[in-house]
């Protein structure tokens, strides 16, 4: 009778911490993230270094005999005047969609925050572009832009026929349209992130400042922006990435890097010499170069919009 | 008590104190962002009514609803694209890679969740890179590895690959829900017998089934939506491509009435719109957790 009451605490404890110890310092069970990590490295890392080894090949077509190049494809790319255009439309670009969006989502969501009358159905608006993929949205924007579209018959109807264009096709406006697109698609959706992320802070911030009497735009300045800081600098960067790379796709839908090569973009350039021109050693080496551009870009975002407190 | 009340009369307040001019700014705001908000249905709407519309009425009245629908546009669509086909494909493709994710984010999850070990903690942060690795920078090599493995121009290696760029997100989502499972079950559970396995599909899984819903909605956007890999690996064989593949077709055909590629657009939109409807709440919140996944 007496061991009795005194096994029972010290048994369980013992069988419950055991196995805990055992399993939670590389124990066999870790195994079983590995045929993940096997499949996330073959189709990602694997094509990603394939992408280094290529560029330093050359190799006009897939079915073309190929042979070693050296430094050749990155001298070909960077004497290429197309590459320079395509570095300049991508600066162009960048430098003026991601600074307008990420402004302007923020102060969206802000204004989403304050539940302003029809802040639900906003919502749901906003989410729109999110749910729609590439290629309906390019057709949607086709059918907007197109020279007997729904922007040049609006024109029409209210009298101002003249200003109406092939947008599209037009050298002074295809860029500035493709730019459009990025905004047009950019700026609801991150404004919903920003509002789920004002959304958590605490009001006793807003308070302490409003006793001071500040407006709402010191407090989106001066309060939202700093205590968010670090979340606008991520969704920033995710938004430089997508720009950078992802508008390949907006581009071979509506213009193909024309008028003359008014729209080639960076991504787009990789794009085109690999599958339409079929110089795939030309094609990685400025595929290399734009991936170097997107490490840099990301690190001086990283830098820039850092939390400093 | 004073200080509540002066807390909930100070935005009053501080609008009042900024006068004439902050309620001009005030409004402006307003104006600006319900103009943004049209600008984001304009074209939905026009492509809805557009799809029912003649192309000489699509111009000359770009705004005004059908006055005699043509119904014709959207089998004109289906036909001229095989859209019908592509909707299928779309379907297997998009539920076969679902499928596969989970089947190898389910067990990852589980093994980062429990152990605390450094070589988890390893693989935990490889994972959670993964989302800055640009998909698009790895098209070309993607493209001739399908080409070398001999699936070039089948779906069967986009349903392969779309899962590996799911990956990241899906693990990292996961984890955090598999987290919270209290250890104590587990341990219940090994005393009653269980296996490793049993113990990840009946305590782990039932208990995360709101992170599997996350991930599940957002990689269904993904997957569905998807177009630049599906466009060089598939190519344009109708008995094979997606529908998003399959739509542009309509356009580079000159001769496509507008309202027949207005048509084919709403066709390929139908699908999220009814998940989005059903699922509107769930399907917001798995957008945004998803979309900052750090």
């Amino acid at each position: 009778m007496h061991p009795t009451p005194t096994t029972p605490p010290t048994a369980p404890a013992a069988t419950g911490r055991r196995p805990r110890r055992t399993r939670r310092e590389g124990s066999p069970v870790t195994l079983l993230a590995v045929p993940a990590l096997v499949w996330y490295l073959l189709f990602t890392l694997g094509p990603l270094l394939a992408m280094f080894y290529i560029s330093g090949l050359s190799w006009p077509g897939m079915l073309a005999p190929r042979s070693w190049a050296g430094w050749e494809n990155y001298r070909a790319v960077l004497d290429d005047p197309l590459f320079w255009q395509a570095v300049r439309n991508s600066a162009i670009q960048i430098g003026v969609v991601l600074p307008v969006m990420i402004v302007a989502a923020f102060m969206v969501g802000y204004y989403l925050t304050l539940k302003p009358r029809g802040h639900r159905l906003l919502r749901v608006v906003l989410f729109t572009p999110a749910l729609i993929s590439a290629s309906a949205k390019a057709m949607m924007a086709y059918s907007v832009l197109a020279p007997n579209g729904m922007l040049n018959g609006l024109l029409d109807t209210v009298g101002l026929g003249g200003l109406g264009r092939a947008w599209l096709a037009d050298t002074d406006t295809a860029l500035a349209c493709i730019m459009a697109i990025d905004l047009w698609n950019g700026i609801g959706f991150t404004a919903v992130l920003f509002a789920a992320r004002l959304g958590s802070v605490p009001e006793e911030i807003y308070e302490a400042a409003e006793l001071d009497g500040a407006g709402h735009w010191r407090r989106m300045w001066r309060i939202a922006f700093p205590v968010t800081k670090d979340y606008v600098g991520v969704t920033t960067m995710l938004q430089f990435l997508w720009i950078l790379f992802s508008s390949a796709q907006n581009v071979l839908l509506l213009t193909q890097g024309g008028p003359g090569n008014a729209t080639t973009n960076l991504s787009f350039l990789v794009y085109n010499k690999a599958f339409v021109q079929s110089d795939l050693g030309y094609s990685q080496a400025a595929g290399v170069l734009l991936f170097g551009v997107g490490l840099v870009g990301m690190l001086a975002i990283r830098r820039l919009l850092r939390q400093n407190y | 008590m004073s200080t509540t009340k002066q807390a909930t009369r100070a935005p009053r307040g501080g609008a009042r104190r900024s006068g004439r001019s902050g309620r001009v700014l005030w409004g402006v705001s307003h104006g600006l962002v319900w103009l943004y908000a049209l600008a984001l249905v304009l074209p939905l709407y026009y492509l809805v009514i557009s799809s029912f519309k003649k192309t000489t009425d699509i111009f000359d009245s770009p705004l005004t609803p059908p006055v005699d629908p043509v119904w014709h546009y959207f089998e004109d669509a289906i036909r001229y694209a095989r859209l019908d086909l592509a909707l299928v494909n779309s379907a297997l493709v998009t539920a076969a890679a679902l499928a596969l994710t989970l089947l190898l984010a389910l067990p990852a999850s589980f093994a980062l969740a429990r152990s605390r070990g450094r070589l988890s903690a390893l693989l935990e942060r490889i994972f959670a890179m993964g989302f800055l690795v640009p998909t698009f920078a790895a098209l070309v090599p993607t493209f001739l590895m399908a080409a070398y493995t001999g699936l070039f121009h089948t779906r069967t290696f986009v349903i392969l690959l779309l899962p590996a760029g799911a990956l990241p997100l899906s693990v990292v989502l996961l984890t955090q829900f598999m987290r919270t499972v209290p250890p104590e079950l587990e341990e219940s559970a090994r005393v009653d017998g269980a296996t490793t396995w049993t113990v990840l599909w009946r305590v782990f899984v039932p208990l995360s089934m709101p992170g599997i819903a996350t991930v599940l909605l957002l990689n269904f956007l993904n997957f569905w939506n998807e177009y630049l890999y599906s466009l060089v690996i598939i190519g344009p064989d109708t008995s094979q491509r997606t529908i998003q593949v399959a739509l542009p077709t309509l356009q580079a055909n000159q001769a496509t009435e507008y309202g027949v590629l207005m048509a084919g657009t709403a066709v390929t939109l139908i699908p999220v719109y009814i998940v989005y409807i059903v699922l509107q709440r769930r399907m917001e919140q798995a957008l945004i957790s998803g979309a900052v996944k750090m």
